[in-house]
């Protein structure tokens, strides 16, 4: 009973998972594929929670589902055009690329997976009751995964800091118009 | 303790329906007490005391007429109010209100679902409920929807880092993520609300925000947008967004409540403590009152002094009380 249950949520959860990618790309209109990446990003944490890792799931809908997908939202409502069909697809030599490009590395994948873990899959991984709770999920990033840890850190506080300069920057020529009328110019050349 | 499934189902009913009872009384309540605050009497009319009120405006808004927009965009336009009434209503299943009960043979739990990262559930909850306003007001084709749902967005943002870093003290001082567990913790020690004030204010201050409520109501400062983003929206579509912002408002006070007011516990007593519900719902009733006091009280902010204080004042002040209270835990232990 339960194992059947498992086997229908997780082929809800990949297929919707599957589908949403497919449409993030496939769409053209921006707010479309912004709203199909939250699906995916929804899909995905459902397939987490699968695994027993019911923090991640939770951090993958608040952080990526939730804060950063508002962002995206945020500027294709501002700037994107409306195309009212969703429907509309670039040059077909690219989609015939990205298709071809896709099924290789689909192949790739599969392949390494059968090759490095062809044995494991059939069996079940053993896990204890902490698994995947935040208090070993911390440990891990304060001791193992220390230093990628502060590297993205740091990463994100040069992209804070980056975003910060820049619009200040532009702020400093709204009002000042010699500035602004410099760089315009520079612009053009 | 484990439960079967089927109480856990009759409990989430339950709890669904007292929790829109709520809301719409929580509709009378806040007309009732603006009423009185401004010197007249609020509705009367309906029943004795105006008390069917709720229950007439559900009839008309039910019977109202569901207006279309030509140029909105159907799905999004129609699935919009149901997320965010979905997820509004759904955060409150976390939200512990009782001891437990044996009752016959089974141990019915005080909370209908617990979940060890309980807390974390809600603001993802929360944070999936902001894209139904506005996918809303973008879908709705019209300039001030979308305006509407650009400041909604802005200000839900700016104000959610605020809200999480300040119940980062209580989770750190309490040691966990559980609601369930937090309630506990604070049965025989100080309320969290006398150690984590500062959170509490930040809290308090930021909820506010999160829920949109006067003085923080620019995404619906009708001098300037009409209605913000359910400008476009009427009838009973419109009622689900309406729902929405005061099951939310239901729902943080409970939060609000179950990390620094001792959730269910009667203060300074454990004797009563199998009248949990009560408690919690004298506290609820306590906190929305605060609520419509403050709509009555104070004008609604600029949009410039609403970011700035965001993301100058509230944000820092929330982080200090997050690091300080870090370091008190660690230098206790």
């Amino acid at each position: 009973m339960a194992n059947v249950l498992v086997w229908t949520v997780w082929v809800i959860a990949a297929f919707s998972c599957l589908a949403s990618g497919i449409a993030v790309v496939s769409f053209s209109n921006p707010f479309f594929s912004a709203l199909a990446l939250i699906g995916n990003l929804a899909s995905l944490a459902v397939l987490y929670l699968l695994l027993s890792a019911e923090f991640v799931a939770a951090g993958q809908v608040l952080v990526y589902a939730g804060a950063v997908m508002v962002m995206f939202l945020f500027v294709t409502a501002y700037l994107g055009g409306r195309a009212d069909a969703p429907w509309a697809g670039g040059p077909s030599w690219q989609q015939f690329g990205a298709v071809l490009a896709a099924g290789a590395i689909l192949v790739e994948v599969i392949v390494v997976i059968g090759l490095k873990a062809g044995g494991r899959l059939s069996h079940e991984a053993r896990i204890d009751s902490g698994f995947g709770s935040p208090h070993r999920i911390g440990r891990v990033f304060l001791t193992d995964h220390l230093l990628a840890f502060e590297i993205t850190s740091i990463v994100l506080l040069v992209a804070a800091v980056g975003s910060v300069i820049l619009g200040a920057h532009s702020r400093r020529s709204e009002t000042t118009g010699e500035l602004v009328h410099n760089e315009e110019a520079r612009a053009r050349t | 303790m484990s439960e079967p499934w089927w109480i856990s189902a009759i409990k989430g009913f339950v709890i669904i329906n007292i929790v829109l009872l709520t809301f719409a009384y929580t509709t009378l309540l806040e007309r009732k007490a603006l009423g009185r605050m401004q010197l007249r009497y609020g509705p009367n009319r309906a029943g004795p005391y105006g008390l069917l009120q709720p229950i007439a405006d559900l009839v008309k808004l039910v019977r109202k007429e569901s207006f279309f927009p030509t140029a909105a965009i159907d799905i999004p336009y129609i699935l919009a109010p149901v997320v965010s009434a979905f997820t509004a209503l759904a955060a409150f299943a976390v939200i512990p209100f009782g001891n437990g009960w044996n009752i016959w043979r089974y141990h019915v739990n005080g909370v209908v679902a617990n979940v060890p990262i309980s807390l974390i559930l809600v603001f993802a909850l929360g944070s999936i409920g902001i894209y139904g306003f506005i996918v809303g007001g973008w879908a709705s084709e019209s300039k001030y929807s979308l305006l509407g749902s650009m400041r909604t967005c802005a200000q839900l943002v700016s104000y959610e880092v605020s809200l999480a870093l300040s119940v980062l003290g209580v989770v750190i001082t309490a040691g966990s993520l559980s609601l369930v567990d937090i309630v506990h913790n604070q049965a025989h020690s100080l309320w969290y609300v006398v150690p984590q004030a500062v959170g509490f204010l930040v809290f308090l201050i930021s909820g506010v925000a999160e829920t949109s409520r006067a003085p923080f109501d620019l995404p619906e400062a009708e001098q300037e947008l009409v209605a913000g983003y359910h400008t476009e929206y009427s009838g009973m579509r419109w009622g689900l967004f309406q729902m929405a912002e005061y099951v939310n408002m239901i729902t943080l006070s409970g939060l609000a409540i179950t990390l620094f007011l001792g959730g269910w516990h009667f203060p300074f007593a454990h004797g009563v403590d199998f009248l949990g519900p009560l408690w919690f719902f004298l506290k609820l009733l306590a906190l929305l009152f605060v609520f419509i006091w403050l709509r009555a009280t104070l004008p609604r902010l600029r949009y410039d002094q609403l970011m700035s204080f965001g993301w100058k004042i509230l944000l820092p002040v929330a982080t200090v009380n997050a690091l300080i209270t870090a370091l008190v835990v660690v230098w206790a232990n």
